[in-house]
């Protein structure tokens, strides 16, 4: 497989799924929370091809968040790139042969994602009320993004693992 | 016993000894005729009618079921022979019934977005006040923020179209917010639910003033109550022009909850949005409202 030519691929398939977000997103909330459904993919996408890969696919995928959200461009961008480098050590072995770690990988990444971006949101001049923030918004994501995350996993383990490229 | 009827039945052998001749042939026929004018004769003087019934009553099950057995082969012969039609009818009227389906979904959300259409023009027609982007007065909203600590939605009007950041943004039930940020085509429209979005506000009926805030996850708060005064629930949340970023008078929500504690220095309410920001589809932008301040400027 080519990979300077598939790479390219990487910007409309990331876009697709960060337009679907943006659009569907009212329809996907639940208790005033809707699922991150980019950082799920650069997620699934570290677990399957590692952190290198899941980092470029981060970098772009944070760019069409940041188009859509209306937030600093480039805070997504770097949110999700420390999440990919994060679960990108779940690649390999580890990840086929244990349901549990697409799981824990999404509960860690959702929270270093909301992290950095809140860290980066607050950087730019936003205010958030801090515990506010955690109890009624980063906690219940974390809940909803495992759950789906913990739904997917079959499917995810039906893609076939992907060595890193040099 | 000889009968005539036996006589007509009883087959002619071979061996019979007397042989076939054509006088027994005469006679036998000479009997039967007899025998059915008998019988035409006491039909016809009504008295067959109680073995006429007997007979009847006789067959008349299994002439029933060799009716339905008829009927039934031949429905089927009728069914096999027309299953070709009937394949061709059944896909033609699949047909017609997806496209009256499709037919049906496109009119109902034609009249919902013509129901909405009316609200709006109600809307505008009871503010006369405000100028609302006319040609294109109502932007349709395409896209809703992409990740939970904002809250945003795009619109498809943009500078292009008059729009500039600060501009109050409506619809039929309330205040949804102000621009944010414009492109040449969209603009982007900061909700009132926003952790970033602060509006001046009064109580309607205790004609109290105060700020709404957006909050994280939950509905908005308004802050800067002035103690000593009962703030009631229900009451409804107006913008007070305070600031000059709105103008007065658009309705924000109802209170749902008071925290008044004696010891802190304002009380605070908690306010329900009126406008169902999970389904927004058309706002409006007053045009004709100068903000004092906007955030970019």
């Amino acid at each position: 497989m080519n990979f300077q030519r598939t790479t390219w691929l990487i910007i409309p398939a990331v876009g697709a799924v960060a337009t679907f977000q943006t659009v569907s997103g009212p329809w996907l909330t639940v208790n005033g929370v809707r699922p991150d459904l980019v950082l799920l993919i650069v997620i699934a996408r570290s677990l399957i091809a590692g952190r290198r890969d899941g980092t470029l696919w981060g970098f772009v995928g944070g760019l069409w968040m940041d188009i859509f959200s209306g937030g600093p461009i480039g805070a997504s961008s770097l949110a999700l790139m420390a999440v990919a480098l994060l679960t990108g050590v779940g690649h390999n072995a580890v990840f086929r042969r244990n349901l549990f770690v697409p799981l824990i990988a999404t509960l860690l990444g959702s929270g270093v994602f909301s992290l950095i971006y809140v860290a980066i949101l607050a950087m730019a001049g936003y205010r958030f009320p801090a515990d506010l923030l955690f109890t009624e918004v980063v906690g219940p994501v974390l809940l909803y993004n495992g759950i789906l995350m913990f739904l997917a996993t079959p499917l995810l383990n039906r893609i076939p693992e992907q060595t890193e490229f040099a | 016993m000889w009968s005539p009827l036996y006589l007509c039945m009883t087959p002619m052998r071979n061996s019979d000894p007397r042989g076939w001749t054509v006088a027994d042939f005469v006679v036998r026929l000479v009997i039967l005729a007899l025998t059915a004018v008998l019988l035409l004769t006491l039909q016809q003087t009504g008295r067959l009618g109680s073995l006429e019934s007997l007979v009847s009553l006789a067959i008349t099950p299994g002439q029933s079921g060799l009716a339905v057995l008829t009927n039934r082969i031949s429905g089927s012969l009728t069914t096999l022979r027309d299953f070709r039609d009937l394949q061709q009818r059944v896909a033609e009227l699949e047909r017609v019934n997806q496209s009256l389906i499709f037919e049906t979904l496109r009119l109902t959300e034609v009249e919902r977005e013509n129901q909405q259409l009316r609200e709006l023009l109600g809307f505008a027609q009871t503010h006369a006040s405000f100028e609302l982007r006319s040609g294109q007065i109502i932007a349709r909203v395409i896209g809703h923020g992409s990740n939970n600590f904002l809250n945003f939605v795009m619109v498809d009007l943009g500078a292009q179209h008059g729009i500039k950041v600060g501009m109050p943004v409506l619809n039929a039930q309330g205040l949804v917010g102000r621009i944010n940020s414009v492109t040449d085509t969209t603009a982007q429209v900061l909700l009132v639910t926003d952790p970033s979005s602060i509006v001046n506000a009064i109580l309607q009926a205790s004609r109290l003033t105060g700020v709404v805030g957006g909050v994280p996850g939950l509905d908005p708060v308004m802050g800067f109550i002035p103690q000593g005064s009962n703030v009631g629930v229900g009451e409804v949340v107006l913008t007070s022009g305070l600031g000059g970023n709105f103008p007065k008078g658009i309705p924000i929500g109802q209170v749902v909850e008071v925290r008044q504690r004696d010891f802190e220095v304002f009380q605070e309410a908690v306010v329900r949005p009126l406008v169902n920001f999970g389904r927004l589809e058309f706002v409006m932008i007053v045009t004709n409202f100068d903000p004092l301040y906007t955030s970019e400027e």
